[in-house]
């Protein structure tokens, strides 16, 4: 499993380095609005939206595109976006 | 026998096999469409319920479990505990009220209000005082320990001069948006022997004031307030709780089928995405919902 993982890492580097980024962005603008709901709820729809993006790009640059792909995407994405929102403005 | 059907179901669940088309059942488009159905139900659910108002579940921070804790921590240095104060109670509710009446948040008014002022007003004469704020903080237990980690907050909490305490927590609509305010309150009487009391005020905490907000208790006394909070039930709690379960079992189900798939070799041969990816992407998630939790203190 480290093989594969190491493997995956290093055929798609730009592509996780460009998912971790927008993490890390999404942590570090969290961190300085904490306490502004609207902001954060803000900030948690851009990285959804990113996320879901990513992986539509992922798939298409490694030739592997398709509806239900992006499906699963949209479904993972919004379902923590939901989910977060109701903590973020209840 | 039953034991092997248990087995059964559980390796179904969560280990890619044939009869679940080699991707864990938990990770199929319908059971993640239930999972986003559940999350729209809760969402809208509570948005259209009254319970909000009548209830003030955006929260658990309660004026109990501040004062218990605050109390704690000035024991930790061998600190008397503060009394708490209606008083100086009062002057904490009408504060978290100006702040939402005026749309500030700060240690002063739009129109030079000062914290002062309040406790003043609310009839405690002091001859020590002090202001903590926060807001959107969602446990009691996160915003005693931002205020313990600013130095200015925690200079005020552990203050030897202090005798008296007064908490509010408000919900209300701040720069159009639902927040929680805690107003904390410190204070000492002045000695009745004092001569001048005016000379005796303290400009102390005027650089470190916190401010605190209180919810839900609209123009009752605090007191009465506190009583009010305990019986609140504890939904954010639950929701916090659920989406960390939610998430942990989701992140478990992934590696679970990550690793299976990978052992039979069928990675490269489903049409799904990208396990690793969502695995990134839930723990970012994951480490946003800690962060959420707390809010801000001035």
């Amino acid at each position: 499993m480290i093989k594969f993982l190491k493997k995956e890492f290093k055929k798609h580097l730009l592509d996780y380095l460009l998912l971790f980024t927008a993490g890390i962005f999404f942590i570090l603008s969290l961190n300085l609005f904490q306490g502004e709901r609207f902001l954060e709820f803000i900030i948690l729809l851009f990285f959804v939206s990113f996320y879901i993006i990513w992986g539509i790009y992922h798939h298409i640059i490694i030739d592997k595109f398709h509806l239900k792909i992006v499906l699963e995407y949209i479904l993972i994405g919004f379902i923590f976006l939901f989910l977060l929102k109701i903590i973020i403005l209840p | 026998m039953n034991f092997s059907r248990i087995k059964n179901f559980f390796h179904h669940l969560f280990i890619p096999k044939e009869d679940n088309n080699f991707r864990s059942k938990l990770l199929h488009f319908d059971f993640l469409t239930y999972y986003l159905l559940i999350a729209l139900f809760f969402t809208f659910l509570f948005k259209k319920t009254p319970l909000y108002n009548i209830l003030g579940y955006a929260t658990d921070i309660t004026i109990q479990k501040l004062y218990e804790l605050t109390n704690s921590e000035r024991q930790k240095y061998n600190l008397p505990p503060l009394n708490y104060n209606e008083k100086l109670a009062s002057a904490a509710y009408q504060k978290a009220l100006d702040m939402f009446a005026k749309n500030y948040w700060a240690h002063f008014g739009p129109n030079g209000e000062t914290p002062w002022q309040f406790i003043l007003n609310s009839g405690y004469q002091y001859e020590y005082a002090g202001e903590n704020l926060a807001k959107n903080f969602l446990f009691s237990q996160n915003v005693v320990s931002a205020w313990m980690n600013s130095p200015t907050h925690r200079e005020n909490i552990l203050k030897k001069e202090y005798t008296d305490i007064g908490l509010a927590v408000v919900n209300g609509n701040l720069n159009g948006e639902p927040t929680t305010l805690v107003v904390q309150m410190f204070g000492k009487t002045q000695n009745a022997l004092a001569i001048n009391p005016v000379k005796t005020k303290p400009v102390i905490a005027e650089e470190k004031r916190p401010i605190i907000e209180q919810s839900n208790i609209k123009n009752k006394p605090a007191i009465l307030a506190k009583k009010e909070e305990e019986n609140k039930p504890k939904i954010i709690s639950f929701f916090f709780n659920f989406n960390i379960f939610f998430l942990v079992l989701l992140m478990f189900t992934l590696i679970l089928d990550f690793y299976f798939a990978n052992k039979m070799g069928v990675l490269h041969l489903r049409l799904t995405g990208k396990n690793l990816a969502h695995l990134i992407f839930l723990g970012f998630i994951m480490i946003a919902i800690f962060i959420i939790s707390k809010g801000s203190i001035i």
